[in-house]
């Protein structure tokens, strides 16, 4: 009796799991495409995080009844790019994909991204040309923009006046108020300084002029612990060892809890900021702002970007076309962009920004009505040309030990990027590429 | 145990020769396609690594054939290397608190003397119920000064908040979880263990005089040996692979770097640095470690009879 | 079995009693104190979890667990039905397997069954991740990757509950037994049915018990292998929660109550199997 249940169990798994394995396990990760019979629609896989997601999609779905588009969540920006990278290697990556701009470039030497310049040439047009260049590697171009993050300023306008300290617009004014700020009271903090934030240091490095990588026909020159990027870790350096400004992580529920006691001030960061700080503290609308980013040097404007991403083909789609279509649609179009700003996300194209100039203030900040205005402005003035190198991956966690390290250990901030650097071209070296230092 | 019905020996063992390999089956095929071909697999690729192939500034990378060139990286790397000495520290925390406290527990349960017996075993087991996430979110919640009703007390005495989360009481703090999710299980075993001692060498060393303790000390200690050493064993084994605690507690503290344990490297590694080679040799440095650990540890212990193992 | 060795109360002295029970109590207190926490935090809401007095509870329940279940259309209770289905079949499927390779290793001499029980038993020493990727590539070639399929399958596979079984089938099944059947013309599997395993019946409770907890815990394993999220069990489902990257916040009101919510059937399960399972199984082998 038992014994016929066992065996009746194992035919069923067997049977089972040949039935999986002939209808290509149903799984919705799973191999690229459903065929494309002269009778059916065609369909693809998209791989891709954030609340906007459902919304461009369906919008799409509906508009475009022969080429229906599945989404999955995969994860975060560095969760899904991970996953990324082994499905392709088993051969399992869907057609499209969300990816962060500084991961673009990984993509693309791991063989997951593919060449879609021939499909995409006319979306060119929808957007501006330093947006562009965030996925032109080698004259290609290997994704459409959807989201940008052009840095900008965000604080608690609020405690800042009670205190008496003026909005900073360069980062000598910024170090004067921190100080000025913990000195009325030594629980509060203008800022945070937070180890893992890769991105932001890169975009302040970028914006005093640092590139990080760049490359000459077929040579690299990799510059982390340039001189701009030196300054930039002894500024923190400074307010660090003044006290004025204390090393903790973002978002943790410390500081989570601290922002909502008014001890934390502000955070330098970029235009989605508005809506994450909501999600943490809604008790706080109204007495937030934006402004623009503190610049090194009195009189310039133009910032880096610190996010944002694109959305790249993969080589292992079956509809390369048919997927890079859906890419431009979603990514400039009227529909996709009324998404976007619906739920918070800056559209990368130009019409986009423009209707976001005619949409409510963020939630944190609704006393602040000029703020789309003043974020295209912002976003129109970014610095020219960003160029992230093969392997920002390694240079990001890279990064992050060090930093840590360095701060836990009290030695100086720029060692650590020496550090960093050191890795960074070590690591490309061995891969093969020809590194000029 | 005698045998009722004599018979050659020879025809039991013609009748019984397939069934053994029938029962096997299953165990074998799965055994052979989701352990021995993985790890197979795994030493093939550790010998291997990515190199650029095609030319110009954005080639592509393939697999080709690089010796022991990971191995050396592997053995090199003062992080990985850092990693273990950590978990030296971590182990020397958990491993003996665990198995003392289960130990503990266990001989506790089973005094006679001893209430609440029945609440408290069930409570202890608890924490086997939870998963190692939820575990550390848990803890992790209890050690942050904002949330820590621990650091809430200290603060109203005024001696500011403990700092569960940073160097080094960070080893102590991840340890905690450890024990917190292991006691409750070695202290079952350990004291079914117990349990299976026979009452009458406890009845005769109580009428020769012996109290509570001597007995624990002289009698139930050493009879529970080989069970000590099996929880000792996995103790260490889990220690050496530990991997969630860490991982989870990352996001809230400094102290804890991408790479604090040899595991979490070789996660770093294989997924965030794409080098599957490279986390292919460290796992293999990371296994043969732990076989030398287990085999020395099963040595040692040897005086204490095994029976078959 | 109670002697008066262990049962012996009336005349021991108050602080005989009063020790042993307070060390208990104090261990049993440190157990439940985390747990009480993620009870009582999971009564709060968004704003209140970062702002009130950490063990005072709140009156964000409700709102909490119609978020929880609401977030992504529902994902917490697929992820709890993922984690049953996988912690469930899986177990049944372990333990089945288990319990014939346990008893044929037990109860049958032939050619390589050392070979085979120290192999599997090796199988132990081999850190998780070394084997995460290997099975994905593994799974991906025949196409399930992704499916519930490639969860289970690793986990059927259990060296320890191999160990457990054959230490239990050595002490359980009477080898005369098996003898007398076998004279009275039973098949070897009959035997295996009818006779043997009745009589493991709490050994394979142990071992559905044991690996249940495993899986149901588990987390490197379904984190690799399913890129879905409705697809998660409850352990990675929890995890995305609190790693949304950077831009979006943890999620951590709906991972404290997700968490809240997960203990509960697992306390539940090993509170009714607790007079079932036969944990000295574990260290019986050893005896010499």
């Amino acid at each position: 009796m038992r014994s016929k249940a066992i065996a009746a169990v194992g035919v069923a798994a067997v049977g089972a799991l040949a039935l999986a394995a002939c209808t290509g396990g149903g799984s919705s990760g799973g191999a690229s495409s459903g065929g494309a019979t002269a009778a059916g629609p065609i369909t693809l896989n998209y791989w891709a995080w954030g609340t906007a997601q459902d919304g461009m999609v369906a919008a799409w779905n509906k508009s475009h009844p022969d080429i229906q588009v599945k989404r999955t969540d995969a994860g975060g920006g560095t969760d899904s790019s991970t996953k990324l990278l082994t499905a392709t290697r088993a051969g399992n990556a869907p057609d499209t994909a969300l990816v962060e701009f500084q991961t673009v470039p990984a993509m693309i030497v791991a063989n997951v991204a593919t060449d879609i310049t021939k499909y995409v040439g006319d979306a060119k047009g929808s957007f501006t040309n330093s947006v562009w260049s965030l996925v032109t590697f080698n004259s290609a171009i290997y994704g459409v923009p959807q989201d940008v993050g052009p840095m900008a300023f965000i604080y608690n306008k609020d405690r800042l006046d009670k205190l008496g300290v003026s909005l900073p617009t360069t980062w000598a004014e910024f170090a004067t108020a921190a100080k000025k700020v913990h000195a009325a009271d030594p629980s509060t903090y203008l800022s945070t300084f937070n180890t893992s934030e890769f991105g932001f240091f890169a975009g302040m490095a970028q914006e005093a002029g640092a590139k990080w990588w760049s490359v000459d026909g077929t040579t690299w020159t990799v510059q982390i612990d340039g001189p701009e990027s030196i300054a930039v870790a002894n500024y923190w350096q400074d307010l660090l060892d003044s006290g004025a400004i204390k090393a903790e992580d973002l978002l943790t529920p410390q500081w989570n809890q601290e922002l909502n006691n008014g001890k934390i001030l502000s955070w330098p960061s970029a235009l989605w900021a508005p809506g994450v700080i909501y999600g943490v503290a809604p008790k706080m609308a109204g007495q937030w702002a934006m402004a623009p980013l503190p610049q090194w040097t009195p009189g310039n404007s133009a910032v880096a970007y610190q996010g944002g991403s694109a959305v790249v083909v993969t080589t292992s789609s079956k509809h390369p076309k048919e997927a890079a279509a859906f890419a431009a649609w979603i990514n400039s179009s009227q529909e996709g962009a009324g998404v976007q700003l619906s739920t918070g996300q800056y559209p990368a194209s130009k019409l986009g920004q423009e209707s976001a100039t005619k949409s409510a203030p963020p939630l944190l900040m609704p006393q602040q009505t000029d703020y789309w205005q003043l974020g295209s402005k912002i976003a129109a003035n970014t610095i020219p040309s960003i160029s992230w190198g093969p392997d920002v991956n390694v240079a990001s966690s890279a990064f992050q030990d060090a930093m840590a390290k360095a701060v836990a250990n009290r030695t100086p901030l720029r060692d650590a990027l020496t550090e960093v650097q050191k890795v960074v071209v070590a690591d490309m070296k061995k891969t093969g590429f020809t590194v000029a230092n | 145990m005698t045998t009722t019905n004599p018979h050659p020996p020879m025809r039991r063992r013609r009748r019984g020769t397939a069934a053994p390999y029938v029962f096997l089956t299953p165990a074998v095929v799965l055994y052979v396609c989701f352990l021995l071909i993985p790890i197979l697999y795994s030493i093939f690729l550790s010998f291997r690594g990515l190199r650029l192939v095609s030319g110009g500034a954005f080639g592509h990378r393939q697999e080709t054939f690089i010796g022991l060139g990971n191995y050396a990286t592997a053995l090199t790397d003062p992080e990985f290397l850092a990693g273990f000495r950590r978990l030296a520290i971590y182990g020397i925390i958990a491993v003996p608190l665990t198995l003392g406290l289960a130990l503990l527990f266990a001989l506790l349960l089973d005094l006679g003397a001893a209430r609440a017996k029945r609440f408290s075993r069930t409570a202890i087991f608890i924490p086997y119920a939870v998963p190692g996430v939820v575990a550390s979110l848990m803890w992790g919640f209890m050690y942050l000064p904002v949330t820590s009703p621990f650091s809430y007390i200290t603060e109203k005495l005024g001696w500011g908040t403990i700092p569960f989360l940073e160097n080094p009481e960070i080893f102590s703090s991840v340890a905690n979880i450890a024990i917190w999710s292991g006691v409750g299980f070695n202290m079952i075993i350990l004291y079914t263990s117990l349990r299976g001692i026979p009452t009458d060498i406890l009845d005769s060393a109580l009428m020769d005089g012996a109290n509570e303790w001597q007995i624990a000390a002289r009698i139930k200690i050493p009879l529970v040996a080989p069970a000590l050493v099996l929880t000792g064993l996995f103790a260490l084994i889990g220690t050496l692979q530990v991997y969630g605690e860490p991982t989870t507690l990352r996001p809230m503290t400094n102290a804890i770097t991408q790479t604090w344990v040899p595991l979490m490297t070789i996660y770093r590694d294989a997924f965030i640095r794409d080098n599957l080679s490279l986390a292919a040799a460290s796992s293999v440095v990371l296994a043969l470690g732990t076989l030398v650990v287990s085999v020395v540890l099963l040595r040692l212990t040897q005086k204490r009879a095994f029976g078959e193992d | 079995m109670s002697t008066d060795v262990r049962g012996a109360s009336h005349s021991t002295p108050l602080l005989a009693k009063a020790v042993p029970t307070a060390v208990l109590l104090v261990g049993a207190f440190y157990c439940l104190v985390p747990v009480a926490w993620v009870l009582v935090a999971s009564t709060k809401s968004r704003s209140q979890l970062f702002t009130t007095f950490t063990l005072a509870p709140g009156t964000g329940l409700a709102d909490n667990l119609r978020n929880l279940f609401a977030y992504g259309d529902g994902q917490y209770g697929k992820w709890a039905l993922n984690s049953l289905l996988y912690a469930g079949v899986g177990a049944v499927l372990s333990m089945i397997v288990s319990t014939m390779s346990g008893y044929a290793l037990a109860k049958y001499r032939f050619r390589g069954s050392n070979v085979v029980f120290f192999a599997i038993l090796g199988g132990v020493l081999l850190p998780g991740i070394t084997l995460a990727i290997p099975q994905y590539l593994l799974m991906s070639k025949i196409g399930i990757a992704g499916s519930a399929w490639s969860v289970l399958l690793p986990s059927i596979i259990s060296p320890f509950g191999i160990y457990l079984s054959r230490v239990y089938a050595m002490s359980a099944v009477p080898t005369e037994t098996m003898e007398a059947a076998r004279l009275d013309g039973a098949s070897e599997r009959r035997i295996f049915s009818a006779i043997a395993t009745p009589m493991m019946v709490p050994g394979m409770v142990t071992v559905f018990m044991l690996q249940f907890v495993g899986i149901w815990n588990n987390f490197l394993l379904p984190f690799i292998m399913l890129s879905d999220q409705d697809r998660y069990p409850i352990t990675v489902g929890l995890y995305t929660l609190l790693s949304k990257g950077s831009g979006e916040p943890a999620l951590y009101s709906l991972a404290i109550i997700g968490s809240a919510l997960s203990i509960i059937p697992l306390v539940l399960l090993l509170l009714f199997l607790q007079r079932f399972w036969r944990m000295d199984l574990i260290s019986g082998g050893l005896k010499g």
